[in-house]
Formats: structure tokens, C-alpha cells, sequence
């Protein structure tokens, strides 16, 4: 049997626009794919349970207009761990797109504003998997 | 309404007549899902009693508004949910609202400000977020930076702030006001003070059982109205407009909010208090969303079922308590990121809907704000907005001018059962607490919002921009940043406050409420005594978290 893809979805930080990474997350189940939704949670902790989890995917979601403090802090901290290339980052939200790029370059691998359809989320994923050999 | 036979005639000619004819849509249907007709006739309004279902404005059951005049009289206030950086700059973009014509003030705050949450305090990250969803107030002195020479004695100033802060922000607020002269007669303004906005619509770090919840709410009412502490001050706002986000329906946001009033006016009542005490104050926060004539059927309906609720449950003496007062916000769930200019034009009809439906105050979105906060040019256009609607359109001349129409009252009847049936719902099962505790509320919440993304992406429901005329290679507008050093600032205001007062007077005070809170006491004096002495949000919030703990919420995504 194929194995599922796995996905850890989180919101870093105090921001409690929830709704916009829960519908991710059932879209992305709908499509097959294995997600936890684990609510507020540092990043240290995301990325000791992405570690141990063994995800392919690590998603979050920023609506405050920090979404490149936590990018940059969630980088730093797969870094530390030495997880800098272990999984598939992606960034949704609400920030403008002249951020998309920065984003990029911190190292956040798909970036999905508002107005993105999920069906594209996951065939993002999907498609980058396929690539890296991961799945 | 008697129905003559030549209607009955008349109707049948025209059913004849449109044999053969196709419609675009097999069926049409209102955003909440009520069967449309192509036509609305007498017919439909036959079992409508002008007198006893629709009435005169400021009479029972209120349908057609809930004072004699309505905007002839008064036109509604233009209330912009604003806030950004730091409190100063708050203030200024504040003055300059005003100067373009706002009438009431209203303070968005920051994901700290709503969590009570110090900049200083050990939460991970908690400094990326200061002063960027709003304005931060993390104690007096942000406060009083906030309102500084602006006319809060003559204009009314809402705090959009829930009960795990609102006691310490309406309190720094009125000690700030006192300081400034003001008696307590003259606070004019409200407090939102909703349980259900920050347990179902935005999710704060590190809230509290529902019951606690509710119970600060109810601490502010008995403050504020029964203690006559701000008699003039609307200590509550159950605010729809934040369920209504997630992508439930009208008839949902309305029965909710009719349930979640009830929660606390049985709460009050328990505690000793009569009706007549407090319900007068009760005050609403509604959306107005995309279909147009569902929602002017709706604030008609919502303010006859107030009026029944009252009459067949309650049945206070004051006859202000039987009036539906409400604020409204334009849907922020309905822009886009694509083609902004277009919300412009959502934003228009929206506020046209609110005020067709008789509101009392009124915020406009801006049209960048599915990007970002709102630059000074885009809020303007927002104000201008309602402008347009007060000063040229003529709209506001005739109350309630769509009543009569078969189909607007036929709507509003529909409206008003399906909403009335969603109500006793929530109540067969207990209640919103109830509803809270085991999931059920946030279920309804989920399935809403899964279904809107579904039916988005496969274009049943069509977005301009998103799914329908969409446009490649847009050129994005240059997006309003706020202030990055905001942390810094603020993180220097409190070192300099943490300083300067009585730091053994703050540490007896925060024991006092700890006292309070076990013995389950109003916390409203306490905590008024330490925002005056310079305790901060963060400290104050902390304690009702050691004593009642934290609530983990009852679901999964």
C-alpha cells in the first residue's frame, strides 16, 4: 500500500484566526493525505513533533501581518534541530503578495495567500513530494 | 391582506404565460438556503397582519425600526473598528477619522491586547505581534495615549475587547475618562464583551471555560448597568458579526445570538437581579453579508423576535428593553485579495443592506483588508462610503422603506421562524454553555465553514476575481505596514510604568483579585483599583488563569 502523505499544520504565536488552516486541513484529508492539527504551538515544540511525528509536511498559518517573524523563527529553529531540509514548509494567510518572494528566500517552500483553491495546496505538495523522492 | 379574484386571475394568466420559458438556474434559493420564487404577489402575504406583524416604527413588535423617526431624526453613527502600531498612532489615525467625518470611535487591539497578554511576559513569540492586528493597550498609559484630546465626552468610543480582558480595558478606560473630568453619567460607548466571539469566531491564546467566560461578561453588566457604575454604557455587544465570519448562515447567526443573550440574562437572573435591572443595555453586533435582500429581511426579523423573546419570556417594565439595538460590520469574509478595488463595491451594497434595515451604527470595510490593515487612503474611501449613503443617495429620508414589499415581507417572515427554530435548538440543548462544552456550537461552526470552502472552489458560489473574471498578472497595491518597532515601544512603556508605581500596592491588589476570583466575586472593582495603580493586562489576565485554569477546547480539526 502507498504510504499516506503526512501533514502537521499549526498556528504559531497568539493570532487565533483558526478557520483558514482547519478548512486546509480537512481539504488536505479529503485529499487523501494524513494531517494533524495541533492548534497554538511553539515552534520548538511543532518541530520535535515533526521529528518524531516523521511528517512530510509542515503547514501554518499567519493572519497578524508577522508571517515573516515566523517564518524566519521557524527556520532558525529546523536549524537548531537539524532538520533544515526534512520536510515540505508551507505558509497560508493573509499578508500581501509582495511578501511571497521574502518568504521564499527565508525558505518557506510554498506560500498561499488568500483567494489560494486547496486543490492546488495539495497538488503543491503532491508534485514537490514526487520530486524530492519522498513519497 | 385580502386577495381579490382578479389576482387570483391575474396570477394564473402569468403562470400561463411563462410556460415555456427556461430559468438561468434550476432552482434559486438565499444565501441560507429559503426556496425563491420568480415572483412575489399578494398572495405570499395573505396571512401578514399589518398591524399585528409589522406595525410602526418605535411600536411593537418593532419590524419596521425600533424609533418613531429613525434616521430623520438621527442618522446612523459611522463607527470605524480602527487600530494599528502603537497607541499614538492609533490616536492619530483616530483624529483623522474624525476630521473625515466619523462619529464614533471604535479600537481594533492587537492579538496580545485580546489575549491578555504582556509584550514582557514569557509567551513565546508574543513580540512579533504587538501593535499588528490592532491597537496595543496593555495598560493604563496605552490607554490614555489611545484617547488623548479626542471628544470621548461628546463621542461614544466602543472597545472591541471579549471578557478575558474586558473588565481591565473598560476600567482603564473609564479611570482614564475620570481623570479627564468626565462623570460617570456622561461614558458614552460599549464594550463587546462576547463569550462566543473568542470560543467559536477567533480563538485566543489561553482563554477560559465557557463559564468563566461568562461570568466576567456578566461581572461588566452587573458594573456597569446594575451598579449604575456607567449607566450610559453598553457593557455588552453580542457580537454576531465575528460567528457570521466563519461561514454560518443568517438564520444561524441570529439564533445563536438570540441563545447566547439568553445565557446571560439567566445568569443575571440567577444571581438575584431583576430583568428590569440590566436587559435595556443588552446591545447586538450584526453582519451584513452578500445577499442583499435576506439581510434587510433579517435585522427586520431579528428585531421582532427580540421583541417576542422579551414580551413572551421576560416581560420587563421598561420599555426600552423591547428595542433590538444594533451595530453592524460589512462581511470582511466576503473581499478579496484579488482585484481590491472590487470590494469597494461589495463593501457599497453591504452598507446599503444595514442601513435599509434600520442599524444604529455602522463600520465599512476598507477595501485593502483582505491584504492587510487599512492605509489612511482606503479607510477614507470607507467613510466616504457611508457618506455617500447619508448625504446623496436620499435613502435615509423614508423609514424602513422596503416594508410592504410581498417579497421583502414574506422574507421576513420565513426568516423569523427558520431563526426562531434555530434558537429553540440551541436552547433544547442546554444553552450556549452547553453547546460550548461538548463541541456542538464549533461543530456547526466547522461544517459551515468546509461546505463555503467547498462551494467556493467548485463556483457555486461565484467570487468576483476568485472564480469568476479572474485576471492574470494584477499589479498588487502597495500594502500599509505597521509600525515595526512597535515591541520596542511598548515593551519600553511598560518597563517605565513597572518603574514608576507602587509595585507593593500592585502585589496586594493582584492578591485581592485572586481572593475575588476563587469566591467568585465581581471582579470589576478590583480590577478597576489595579489598572488604576498600573497593573498591567498581562498580570491581571494571569491571575483569573491560576485560579480557574485554562480551557481546553472540545474538538478536533
Amino acid at each position: 500500500m502507498e504510504k499516506k502523505i503526512r501533514v502537521l499544520l499549526f498556528k504559531p504565536g497568539l493570532d487565533g484566526h483558526w478557520r483558514g488552516i482547519m478548512t486546509v486541513s480537512k481539504a488536505l484529508s479529503e485529499a487523501g493525505m494524513e494531517t494533524i492539527f495541533f492548534g497554538f504551538k511553539t515552534v520548538e515544540g511543532v518541530v520535535e513533533a515533526a521529528i518524531q511525528e516523521d511528517v512530510d509536511v509542515i503547514g501554518f498559518s499567519v493572519h497578524s501581518g508577522a508571517h515573516l517573524e515566523w517564518s524566519r523563527e521557524l527556520l532558525k529553529e529546523l536549524e537548531a534541530q537539524g532538520a533544515r531540509d526534512d520536510f515540505l514548509l508551507l505558509i497560508g494567510g493573509v499578508f500581501p503578495e509582495q511578501d511571497h518572494d521574502e518568504l521564499r528566500s527565508i525558505g518557506i517552500d510554498g506560500v498561499f495567500g488568500p483567494g489560494s483553491v486547496t486543490a492546488e495546496i495539495a497538488n503543491f505538495i503532491k508534485e514537490k513530494l514526487q520530486d524530492r523522492g519522498a513519497v | 391582506m385580502a386577495v381579490s379574484d382578479e389576482i387570483w386571475k391575474g396570477l394564473e394568466n402569468w403562470e400561463k404565460s411563462k410556460e415555456g420559458w427556461k430559468g438561468r438556474k434550476e432552482a434559486f434559493k438565499t444565501d441560507a438556503g429559503i426556496p425563491l420564487k420568480d415572483l412575489y404577489t399578494p398572495l405570499d402575504v395573505e396571512k401578514i397582519d399589518y398591524a399585528r406583524d409589522i406595525g410602526f416604527p418605535g411600536q411593537p413588535p418593532f419590524t419596521r425600526g425600533i424609533y418613531p423617526t429613525m434616521y430623520r431624526g438621527k442618522l446612523w453613527t459611522i463607527r470605524m473598528f480602527s487600530g494599528h502600531g502603537t497607541p499614538e498612532e492609533t490616536n492619530r489615525r483616530w483624529r483623522m477619522l474624525y476630521e473625515e467625518g466619523e462619529t464614533g470611535f471604535s479600537s481594533a487591539v492587537d492579538a496580545l491586547t485580546f489575549s491578555g497578554v504582556d509584550p514582557d511576559q514569557e509567551v513565546p513569540g508574543a513580540a512579533h505581534e504587538v501593535g499588528k492586528e490592532g491597537v496595543p493597550l496593555y495598560s493604563i498609559r496605552g490607554m490614555e495615549a489611545m484617547v488623548q484630546e479626542l471628544p470621548i465626552d461628546k463621542v461614544s468610543v466602543a472597545l472591541v475587547v471579549e471578557p478575558l480582558t474586558s473588565a481591565a480595558i473598560t476600567s482603564m478606560y473609564f479611570n482614564i475618562a475620570r481623570e479627564r473630568g468626565l462623570k460617570k453619567e456622561e461614558l458614552i460607548g460599549t464594550t463587546q464583551n462576547d463569550i462566543l466571539t473568542m470560543t467559536i469566531g477567533y480563538i485566543p491564546w489561553g482563554s477560559l471555560k465557557p463559564k468563566d467566560l461568562l461570568k466576567l461578561a456578566c461581572d461588566l453588566i452587573e458594573y456597569c448597568t446594575i451598579m449604575k457604575e456607567a449607566p450610559r454604557w453598553n457593557p455588552i455587544n453580542f457580537t454576531t458579526y465575528n460567528y457570521r465570519e466563519g461561514g454560518i448562515d443568517a438564520v444561524q447567526e441570529i439564533g445563536m445570538g438570540l441563545a447566547n443573550a439568553v445565557a446571560h440574562i439567566e445568569e443575571l437572573l440567577k444571581r438575584g437581579w431583576k430583568i428590569d435591572d440590566f436587559v435595556h443595555r443588552l446591545a447586538f453586533h450584526l453582519s451584513a453579508h452578500r445577499d442583499f435582500f435576506e439581510e434587510i429581511a433579517k435585522y427586520r426579523a431579528a428585531r421582532k423576535l427580540w421583541y417576542r423573546l422579551m414580551k413572551e419570556r421576560y416581560k420587563p417594565r421598561n420599555p426600552d428593553a423591547y428595542r433590538f439595538r444594533f451595530h453592524v460590520q460589512t462581511a470582511g469574509c466576503s473581499l478579496t485579495a484579488q482585484q481590491p478595488m472590487v470590494n469597494i463595491i461589495r463593501t457599497a451594497y453591504q452598507a446599503l443592506e444595514a442601513v435599509l434595515g434600520g442599524t444604529q451604527s455602522l463600520h465599512t470595510n476598507s477595501y485593502d483588508e483582505a491584504i492587510c490593515l487599512p492605509s489612511e487612503e482606503s479607510v477614507r474611501l470607507a467613510v466616504r462610503t457611508q457618506e455617500v449613503l447619508q448625504e446623496e443617495t436620499g435613502v435615509a429620508e423614508v423609514v424602513d422603506p422596503l416594508a410592504g414589499s410581498y417579497y421583502m415581507e414574506a422574507l421576513t417572515r420565513e426568516m423569523e421562524e427558520r431563526i426562531w427554530d434555530y434558537f429553540m435548538r440551541v436552547e433544547e440543548m442546554g444553552g450556549v454553555v452547553e453547546a460550548l462544552n461538548t463541541g456542538w456550537l464549533f461543530n456547526e461552526m466547522s461544517k459551515a465553514f468546509n461546505k463555503r470552502r467547498r462551494d467556493q472552489e467548485c463556483g457555486e458560489e461565484k467570487i468576483i476575481g476568485v472564480n469568476r473574471y479572474v485576471m492574470e498578472d494584477e499589479e498588487p497595491a502597495p500594502p500599509f505596514r505597521t509600525n515595526p518597532r512597535a515591541a520596542e515601544i511598548e515593551k519600553e512603556r511598560l518597563r517605565k510604568l513597572r518603574e514608576e508605581r507602587d509595585a507593593e500596592k500592585v502585589a496586594k491588589l493582584l492578591d485581592k483579585l485572586r481572593k475575588a476570583c476563587e469566591v467568585r466575586e465581581n471582579v470589576l472593582p478590583v480590577v478597576s483599583e489595579l489598572t488604576a495603580a498600573g497593573a498591567t493586562l498581562g498580570e491581571i489576565t494571569g491571575v483569573y488563569r491560576e485560579i480557574w485554569g485554562i480551557w481546553q477546547l472540545p474538538f478536533v480539526a
